[in-house]
């Protein structure tokens, strides 16, 4: 089980939630599981941290959550994306990607 | 911006409402995503035992992240808030003292400012208790802005006829009758009304029923519709009332329905008995006396029933062209709260923006208590912060502390409230709609929100200091040295120069309004108030049922009461100084008639014996009064003020000028002499016109009796018994002397003044208070270099005055402020005064000085407390 795991910055789960839920609805292990796969197993988060997230955003206005069938045919929450989530994801991309590129610029430079 | 946070409240409160299923729906989601984790590892080979652990351990802890999940949704919000207030109570009962005194601050603002908000609210603000209240209009006769007066029964008649923007039209004559088949003969208060009365306004007889349709005709029965306490005063509330017959002036009418308790006065008339009004056929246009009331009909303006009624008028006016000549006279709607109300908004909101100002100082004040308490609670501040408190959770601390304080101070002003509105109530002049005001709904909700308002504003006062200040430095300083903030310091000095700014119109204000009183008070009402007794006579119509019976019960009873041990002279008047013309009638001199389709002139018309010059003190000044030999076989005569003749014929002989009085064309009346003026229509009004004409030929049946008494005033009882001596049936009521005749005059603007004055002295109480409470905190910070100061040899003096030069400043330049203000602000005052221009330069050159001058009393013992600190001591304590 030994896998090498990055800790996830504050506020980059909120960012990685949005982006699963850009994909379409989803319920919180569906989410899981998605970032899970889509950072090919090399994040990982605790799974339970993904929930206060959830309700955060839900709080903030950025998902919004209703009850339905899952594939799995259980009764599960699903969670997607509200117009201001959308706008919020473009933002957080937006900045991420000039917070990374700067990072990336100052390693290059130090070695 | 605003659009989101709204919606984010709403998802907050169906969170914290449907707290129970969010909750389970929490348990419901997490539990599937265990059991989902659990099947997708069993489905890759583990076993389900090892799965189940793995996937707890994969999840981290359920509890943990169900509690940071209610976080995320705002429910740490209210758990936080439960502690903060423990946490704020427990602070406020270790401070017993501070506490007390803010509490006692803050309601003795919000206490004054509901009791004022209760008046101005039932008076002016609320609806009237009618339903459909703003359908409700009074229509009146007017042919100036300024000019407008009631209906006549030719206009009344017209209008209910022919209008036709009115669901419902019905009119009130007010007057009082007398009561007989009690023990003794009772003067009662009536509104006589029309048929459709009840219905217009909406209110019905809690018994028996209201008029129907008809019994305002001539002919119809006589019915009346009683007060609840009439019922409960004259017939008990056992027996039955409905059908009891009441015998009024006269006339017999049947009681056929009572109406509902509390329901005393209608449109402002409070009446005792409602009898039917049943109309005649009018002989002429006038003369007017019925308060005509209506109900719009719905989707109908005001400016369309305007219109109607003024073709209304058009078509009347050629009619009853020979009795009524002013054309410009139009039937005019005007809502029936303006009318109710009329005047007062001035008066009220001037109240209520005194005592605004009011609460405000003793806001400052207790800003200014929080402040010092802030400084003294800094190491407490800067402890919780380095142990982590976020300056967010300290903000909410402090509120919740300054809320929980305000609402303390809000409950205990609420009770001030109740004692103020009662003595409000009952020490005050009458005023329309009081009976309407009460700590109702409306007043608490406003009482909460200023509650709540005054703890977030006096509240954020110690967050400008308490959570800037420099930690380390306060923890390493132990709190010991003064070590005030300047923002706090500057705010604090703020505070107290705007308790001066804000005193200062208070001071001015309630100075002008007394200087105006005072004037007031002074005016000459043109006769001679001491040793005079007033009273009301009335010969029942039963008895007296016409002019002459009258006049012959007033020619046998007035020498009678003239001869009585002590009386200097004795008279009737149908009106009486100051405030009380009886009659104003219209007329038009014959030699310079005014010209077709304007307005005749109109002033106080005095029916009287000629004992009422000698017993006022007016004097003749030429001709002769009219008197007891003018009577209705002789020619009519009538004297005039000399107000009047300067009026109408200035510089020119009077006495033998004729003129047709109240719409009469055919018989004039000549004026036979002249005499001195009198205040008949208030104390400040200008004109002093009026027109004397005997009772003899005028009878009168309720006129004011006038009794002068020789160096005494005459008591009640003796006149009383001397007219009863002459008819036990006529009833002696309103007595009084005309000392109190004339301090009633001025009630309204006494109380006004009366009651700026006392906010103003509370509002100066509490500036005083003020600069003291933050001088002595000066100076006890300041003991270290004072006491430096004086060991290098400075001297007391020098140190006392550099104390009161800082107080003084403060005030300096709050009065500055406060009279640039005061300037604008007594401008709105100019309508309450009298003879006092609203900028009179010495009343606030006088204040300005009253007030630096409190300033200074309040500086000066702290300034001397200054001198006294001990070098030594000071030195060897560090």
């Amino acid at each position: 089980m030994a896998r090498s795991k990055t800790d996830l910055l504050q506020g980059t789960l909120d960012m990685l939630i949005l982006k699963t839920l850009a994909l379409g609805k989803l319920h919180g292990w569906g989410i899981s599981k998605r970032i899970q796969q889509m950072s090919r197993g090399a994040l990982e988060v605790n799974q339970g941290s993904l929930y206060p997230a959830l309700y955060r955003l839900e709080d903030r206005g950025f998902i919004e959550a209703e009850w339905g069938i899952s594939p799995e045919g259980r009764r599960a929450k699903f969670y997607m994306l509200t117009d201001a989530g959308k706008r919020s994801l473009r933002e957080e991309k937006r900045s991420w990607k000039l917070f990374s590129e700067a990072v990336e610029l100052i390693l290059q430079t130090s070695q | 911006m605003m659009m989101e946070w709204i919606r984010m409240i709403g998802r907050r409160a169906r969170i914290v409402l449907n707290w129970r299923r969010v909750e389970r729906e929490m348990d419901e989601e997490m539990r599937l995503h265990i059991e989902l984790e659990i099947e997708d590892l069993v489905g890759r080979g583990l076993s389900r035992e090892e799965a189940r652990r793995e996937a707890l351990l994969r999840f981290g802890g359920v509890e943990r992240y169900k509690e940071r999940g209610r976080e995320a949704r705002g429910a740490r919000l209210l758990v936080d808030l439960g502690q903060d207030l423990r946490y704020a109570i427990r602070m406020l009962r270790k401070n017993p003292g501070f506490t007390a005194v803010t509490i006692l601050t803050l309601a003795l603002g919000i206490g004054a400012t509901t009791a004022i908000f209760s008046v101005v609210d039932g008076v002016l603000l609320k609806p009237l208790p009618y339903p459909e209240q703003d359908r409700l209009v009074v229509i009146f006769e007017q042919n100036s802005p300024s000019n407008r007066w009631p209906l006549s029964v030719v206009d009344y008649q017209a209008a209910e006829a022919q209008q036709r923007s009115f669901d419902r039209l019905s009119g009130l004559a007010r007057s009082r009758a007398i009561l007989t088949g009690g023990e003794q003969p009772e003067r009662v208060r009536v509104g006589r009304v029309t048929a459709d009365w009840f219905n217009t306004l909406g209110v019905h007889p809690a018994e028996g029923r209201g008029f129907l349709p008809g019994e305002d005709r001539p002919g119809a029965e006589l019915v009346a519709v009683i007060s609840h306490a009439f019922r409960e005063s004259h017939f008990g509330l056992g027996a039955e009332a409905v059908g009891r017959t009441l015998v009024l002036d006269g006339d017999s009418y049947t009681v056929v329905g009572v109406l509902p308790r509390g329901v005393e006065s209608l449109v402002g008339w409070r009446a005792d008995i409602w009898p039917i009004l049943q109309l005649q056929p009018p002989p002429r246009r006038g003369p007017f006396f019925i308060q005509t009331v209506a109900r719009l009909r719905s989707g109908v303006s005001l400016d369309d029933a305007a219109g109607d009624l003024a073709q209304v008028s058009e078509r009347i006016f050629p009619i009853w062209a020979d009795t009524f000549q002013d054309q410009e006279a139009r039937l005019t709607p005007f809502p029936l709260r303006d009318v109710m109300v009329g005047n007062l908004g001035g008066p009220l909101f001037m109240l209520l923006g005194a005592v605004g100002f009011v609460l405000l100082i003793a806001l400052a004040n207790v800003a200014n208590l929080q402040l010092a308490r802030a400084t003294v609670r800094e190491r407490e501040v800067a402890l919780r912060t380095s142990l982590g408190a976020t300056r967010g959770r300290l903000t909410r601390q402090l509120l919740v502390e300054s809320t929980t304080l305000a609402v303390l101070g809000g409950l205990a002003g609420l009770s001030l409230a109740v004692l103020a509105l009662d003595a409000l109530l009952s020490m005050g002049p009458q005023l329309p709609r009081l009976n309407e005001v009460s700590l109702d709904g409306r007043v608490l909700a406003f009482t909460a929100t200023l509650t709540v308002l005054s703890g977030v504003l006096f509240g954020l006062a110690p967050l400008v200091h308490g959570l800037s200040s420099d930690l380390a430095g306060t923890l390493r300083s132990a709190g010991r040295v003064g070590s005030e903030g300047k923002r706090s310091g500057a705010l604090r000095s703020a505070l107290v120069t705007a308790e001066f700014a804000l005193a200062l119109p208070l001071l001015v204000g309630a100075a002008l309004l007394f200087t105006s009183l005072g004037r007031l008070q002074n005016v000459d009402a043109g006769i001679d108030p001491e040793n005079l007794l007033l009273a009301r006579v009335s010969a029942p119509a039963a008895k007296y049922p016409d002019g002459a019976s009258v006049q012959q019960l007033w020619r046998l009873a007035l020498p009678r009461l003239a001869e009585m041990p002590g009386v200097a002279a004795v008279g009737i008047g149908s009106g009486v100084p100051p405030n009380n013309p009886g009659m104003i009638n219209n007329f038009d001199l014959v030699d310079r008639p005014v010209p077709p389709g304007s307005s005749q002139p109109a002033v106080p018309w005095i029916v009287v014996s000629p004992g009422f010059f000698d017993a006022m003190g007016i004097r003749l000044l030429r001709g002769r009064t009219p008197d007891e030999t003018d009577t209705s076989d002789s020619p009519r005569v009538v004297a005039v003020s000399s107000a009047w003749a300067a009026r109408f014929y200035p510089g020119e002989q009077v006495v033998g000028r004729q003129l047709y009085a109240g719409g009469n064309m055919t018989n004039p009346v000549t004026i036979v002499g002249v005499v001195t003026d009198v205040k008949y229509s208030g104390l400040a009004s200008v004109d002093q016109s009026a027109v004397y004409e005997s009772y003899t030929q005028n009878a009168w049946r309720s006129p004011n009796l006038v009794v002068r008494g020789r160096g005494a005033s005459v008591t009640a009882a003796l006149v009383r018994n001397e007219i009863n001596a002459v008819d036990p049936d006529v009833p002696l009521t309103e007595v009084q002397t005309m000392r109190e005749q004339l301090a009633a005059s001025v009630s309204r603007p006494r109380y006004w003044a009366t009651l700026v004055a006392i906010f103003a002295a509370v509002g100066v109480a509490l500036a005083a208070v003020g600069i003291y409470g933050v001088l002595s905190y000066f100076v006890s910070k300041q003991t270290r270099d004072i006491g430096i100061r004086m060991a290098l040899g400075a001297d007391p003096s020098a140190v006392r005055r550099m104390v009161v030069r800082r107080g003084m400043v403060q005030a300096a330049i709050g009065l500055g402020v406060g009279l640039a203000a005061t300037l604008y602000l007594t401008r709105l005052l100019e309508g309450l005064l009298f003879e006092v221009s609203a900028t009179d330069p010495a009343t606030f050159g006088a204040v300005s000085l009253l007030l630096l001058g409190v300033a200074f009393a309040a500086c000066y013992q702290p300034a001397r407390r200054a001198t006294k600190v001990d070098p030594v001591s000071v030195l060897t304590e560090e």
